[in-house]
């Protein structure tokens, strides 16, 4: 019998329509939630207000080309995800080493490592703001007290150290979740493949080269891929902490897309540049992928 | 079974019907307005005012408050899509030349004549009216003026008459008090020093709301009279190195400081002079806030070039052209910008924008610095009146914070805002 009668055959049918009935809600709420405003900001991407009504064409792409601004947010928002990534990698790579130790106190340290985590950005931006004050926060307080100068230490003030801060509180935030992810990968190592690297006397370094990296690599992948894709659109605590300022020092293409959106309305121009930030995530997270799979290929 | 039970839904949802038809005949008789209020002492006004007129007429309002960044969004998403969401919206009046230009505003001359009035009431400061015209000061009237903030200028009486300094009538004499504050309290009684001025330099608002007294008593202009940006004009750079000589003498970190900030160091005594707003004045008399009770004079914005002039920045209320209720709107309107009603207002913390409240004796006897208040609304003016002073603003104040946090020399941030400005003109045609 040829495929196609087959399949519509009336017990085909009957067997289709309950899984049919059953997905019909998700993809209705997918559709609805998900493809239609996205093909509706491929619309308005396409469009420009003008005295003389509205324009269809490629000009919210063109201005990208000439405008300072974009640029300079998206080396703002690249030097950000890469400096937070790499402090982040390091230290949860550390930490999650450090705890799969028998030490003592261990289950202590894990709970305490993850509060950060688990508070609201917005909170952590909030609490952060009052700590880097630099008349009244208990950062320059506790350096006073050291008799450290701190009157040119203005954090998130000043154009020089502005960036390193925000930078600072997201390794702060959110390397708990990289422990955790790291963690997790480790613990679920066997132990076989160590007992084998101790009786070829391999040394504790070459055991972490060569065992402990490589059968960690999956969870390391999956971790800087989830971390560099939200990196690329932070926008909370920087918008809290600075609002992009001084001047333009943090801003980020997150908030100038906001900014573009919400303070000027010109939403065509903001989905533009939002396709453009999709576009480059989905090609580093593209990349990430492909390592992925060419790790469990082999 | 299942029969029975397909009844019991079935009965359940009649039931439901019923009474939410119930609950909307009873309603159906009150008439019911929605207003958009700011959150803040502002909004709060206007929110006990709309409980008050609920007491007194058969008027249901509903209030849907936002913080101040929300509620442009709220409302200009609202007056584009014309949902007529709102009958009543306030707005601070930047943003008016917007929603008038866009023609999302209902002309309340009209509403008036119908009322046999042929214009807004002659009580109002005319520099108050004139935000409320679209074009400014000369088109048709879109909205009323309801809280009659502009800039104020702060200084230290006592430590003025410590170190016998002329009182703030140009800003050559801003500069050389604070540079004499800044080098004799440079040590206070706790090893605390007064620093000589504080100013708001965030880009955004802030730092062009601090800068454009200076720029305009240097005699710089927004645009020529063609039309074309000129900030970089001679005076406008001059004003900006100005603006950044100033800056010495505020606290280090300055060029991110919002009015939070400018109000902390002023009310713990920490900074001797500003520009600040009337909305903080109450915190100036309260002990649990201030270290500086009784210290702090109020004065209008000094001169330069020419007369200081303060920056308007008067709260409107407007209703929407897809309002369903104007007629209602405009009742509730007129009642609550009326003197009787702004006098409460006034007592409830917001200046008024009526001149006989200004020199009300019991008000004057409650907040002393009314006469100066009402000297600096009079002469007052606003910020440019053009549909796209939030990018404006935006990009004029990155450039202008660039300067002051050393990024770039004033002339270089001068041309480079004139340059954005430009741009975002070219844009608009």
């Amino acid at each position: 019998m040829p495929k196609s009668r087959r399949f519509f055959s009336a017990q085909n049918r009957r067997e289709l329509l309950l899984p049919a009935v059953f997905i019909a809600p998700a993809l209705a709420v997918l559709l609805s939630l998900s493809i239609y405003p996205l093909i509706y900001s491929i619309t308005i991407s396409l469009q420009t207000e003008t005295a003389a009504g509205v324009v269809w064409g490629v000009q919210n792409f063109a201005r990208l080309f000439s405008d300072n601004f974009f640029w300079t947010a998206m080396a703002h928002t690249f030097v950000y995800a890469i400096a937070a990534l790499t402090c982040e990698f390091l230290l949860g790579l550390g930490l999650a080493l450090l705890l799969n130790a028998q030490i003592r106190g261990r289950g202590l340290f894990r709970a305490s490592l993850l509060v950060p985590m688990m508070l609201p950005t917005v909170v952590v931006g909030v609490v952060w703001r009052l700590m880097l004050n630099p008349n009244f926060g208990a950062i320059n307080g506790t350096l006073k007290r050291f008799g450290i100068n701190t009157e040119n230490l203005t954090w998130t003030a000043s154009p020089k150290l502005a960036m390193l801060s925000v930078i600072a509180v997201d390794v702060w935030q959110w390397t708990p979740f990289v422990f955790l992810v790291l963690l997790a990968g480790l613990q679920a190592i066997p132990q076989e493949p160590y007992e084998a690297a101790l009786i070829d006397g391999s040394s504790r370094w070459q055991t972490f080269w060569h065992v402990t990296l490589p059968l960690l690599k999956p969870s390391i992948l999956i971790v800087l891929l989830l971390r560099t894709m939200d990196l690329l659109r932070v926008f909370d605590q920087i918008f809290i902490l600075t609002e992009g300022g001084p001047g333009f020092a943090t801003e980020t293409i997150s908030l100038y897309i906001y900014r573009t959106a919400f303070r000027f309305f010109d939403f065509g121009y903001a989905a533009a540049m939002s396709f453009v930030l999709l576009a480059l995530t989905n090609v580093i997270s593209a990349i990430y992928i492909k390592f992925l799979q060419a790790k469990e290929a082999n | 079974m299942r029969l029975t039970r397909l009844r019991a839904i079935s009965l359940t949802l009649v039931l439901l019907l019923g009474l939410t038809s119930c609950i909307r005949n009873s309603q159906s008789n009150r008439k019911q307005l929605t207003l958009a209020v700011a959150t803040g002492v502002e909004g709060e006004a206007l929110k006990q005012a709309a409980r008050d007129y609920e007491a007194q007429h058969n008027v249901h309002i509903e209030i849907a408050q936002f913080p101040y960044a929300n509620l442009f969004e709220k409302e200009l998403i609202d007056l584009k899509s014309q949902t007529g969401a709102y009958d009543l919206i306030m707005m601070d009046d930047p943003w008016f030349p917007k929603y008038a230009s866009g023609q999302f505003l209902t002309e309340l001359t009209p509403l008036l004549q119908r009322r046999g009035q042929t214009g807004p009431d002659s009580d109002f400061v005319e520099a108050s009216l004139a935000v409320c015209r679209h074009p400014y000061q000369t088109g048709p009237l879109f909205a009323l003026p309801y809280v009659g903030n502009s800039q104020l200028f702060f200084y230290r009486k006592d430590l003025f008459e410590k170190h016998s300094l002329k009182a703030p009538d140009t800003w050559a004499d801003v500069l050389v008090a604070a540079k004499t504050i800044q080098e004799k309290e440079s040590t206070g009684a706790n090893g605390s020093r007064i620093h000589g001025y504080v100013m708001r330099a965030a880009q955004g608002n802030a730092a062009v709301a601090d800068f454009m007294p200076i720029f305009w008593a240097y005699g710089g202009e927004m645009f020529d009279a063609n039309g074309t940006p000129a900030v970089n004009s001679p005076q406008g750079i001059a004003a900006l190195e100005f603006m950044v000589q100033l800056g010495k003498y505020s606290p280090p970190g300055y060029a991110s400081f919002n009015a939070d900030e400018v109000n902390a160091h002023l009310l713990q005594g920490t900074a001797a002079m500003s520009i600040n707003w009337p909305a903080w004045l109450s915190a100036y008399r309260d002990a649990s806030r201030s270290k500086v009770i009784g210290k702090m004079e109020i004065t209008t914005l000094p001169s330069a070039e020419k007369r200081g002039q303060a920056e308007i920045g008067n709260w409107l209320i407007a209703i929407p052209r897809f309002s369903k209720n104007a007629e209602d709107a405009m009742d509730f309107l007129l009642w609550a910008t009326s003197a009787e009603q702004m006098k409460r207002s006034a007592e409830r913390g917001n200046p008024p924008t009526r001149r006989s409240l200004f020199t009300d004796p019991e008000l004057v006897a409650r907040y002393s610095t009314y006469p100066a208040q009402l000297r600096s609304l009079e002469t007052s003016r606003p910020r440019p009146r053009t549909p796209y002073w939030n990018e404006i603003e935006n990009a004029f104040g990155i450039f202008l914070s660039k300067a002051n946090s050393g990024d770039l020399s004033p002339a270089e941030a001068m041309n480079q805002a004139n340059a954005e400005i430009e741009k975002i003109l070219q844009r608009a045609k």
